[in-house]
């Protein structure tokens, strides 16, 4: 086991106790209790799926690059399907524009070929294939 | 000789979801009950307050009950449980911000047990969190889901909407960034 195994254990080590002693002192038959009585007392609420923010956000870098095509496509079609419409955008888009896309969006994002991950040689967005820049989009719905 | 009794097996998560949909309250505390602590620990780990523990835990059962009918089974419950966690947390951090709530000191909380090894653990556990309040979204979560609660990059996939090969990369990242910040 080399110098890098070992720093990786024990970096999972320290993740599969980190939060431990917080979560022990949680008062479980309190929570439950108190999930219930809320469950009872709340009137449920709509959820709205495709209305999250990363969705939004994506859309709208979609239809910045692709111009009025996209904003037909994206914005007229109501509820689920507007993510539909993006997908559809995903795929119209070169792998610069895809590229353009990811750079847009505010998260910090490194990335490294599936293949390349046994020899932890990291590349950069244009090493990826437009299939792999696609994937990279969808990880980030949410 | 003793006779003995049949032991009853415990119900699976799926019974219990549909016990609670068919208006079984009962079930849902026992899903509280078997999923409470680890949703916690993830939610720590993630930068949750302990303060807020409680509460970011009671919401995310809230809505995940609310939600349960669009539940699969793509993947376990508690892996579902704790990406609805995820967003939870992330929509508390909005709610802070605005407010400019400031969370309790974590160094405020009476301690128990040994002062130095507490001393140690909370160093070590804050190196960690701190490391991983930098990363993004995707990365915390695929590592906590992976480092954390054990699970395999199929199954975090599965929750998380994306591919196997998307989880590692982001967990690959996560592991080396982490490293640089921690050690």
């Amino acid at each position: 086991m080399n110098d890098h195994d070992v720093q990786d254990e024990r970096l999972e080590a320290q993740a599969r106790r980190l939060g431990a002693r917080a979560a022990e002192r949680l008062d479980v038959e309190r929570t439950a209790a108190a999930v219930v009585r809320r469950l009872r007392e709340q009137p449920a609420a709509t959820a709205v799926w495709w209305a999250r923010p990363a969705w939004l956000r994506i859309a709208a870098a979609v239809a910045l690059l692709l111009g009025g095509d996209v904003v037909y496509r994206g914005v007229r079609v109501a509820g689920p399907a507007t993510a539909v419409a993006g997908w559809e955008g995903f795929n119209r888009l070169s792998s610069d524009q895809l590229r353009a896309l990811i750079q847009s969006l505010d998260e910090p994002l490194l990335v490294v070929p599936e293949e390349g991950l046994a020899s932890s040689q990291e590349a950069g967005l244009e090493d990826l294939s437009a299939g792999q820049l696609r994937e990279l989009l969808s990880s980030l719905e949410g | 000789m003793a006779q003995t009794h049949p032991v009853a097996a415990p119900l699976t998560d799926a019974a219990l979801i549909a016990a609670w949909q068919d208006g079984d309250e009962q079930a849902a505390a026992e899903l509280v009950r078997r999923h409470a602590r680890p949703l916690a620990r993830f939610l720590a780990g993630a930068g949750a307050p302990e303060a807020e523990l409680d509460d970011l835990v009671q919401e995310t059962f809230i809505r995940a009950f609310r939600a349960v009918g669009r539940f699969r089974g793509q993947c376990q419950f508690r892996t579902w449980l704790l990406t609805i966690g995820g967003n939870v947390l992330k929509d508390a951090g909005r709610r802070w911000a605005r407010q400019r709530v400031v969370p309790l000191d974590e160094g405020l909380r009476s301690p128990h047990g040994d002062p130095h090894e507490l001393a140690v653990a909370e160093e070590v556990e804050g190196r960690l969190a701190a490391g991983l309040a930098r990363l993004p979204r995707m990365q915390r979560e695929v590592f906590l889901l992976r480092a954390q609660q054990g699970l395999d990059y199929e199954e975090i996939a599965a929750a998380l909407g994306t591919s196997a090969g998307a989880a590692r990369v982001h967990y690959h990242h996560a592991v080396k960034r982490l490293k640089e910040y921690v050690q």
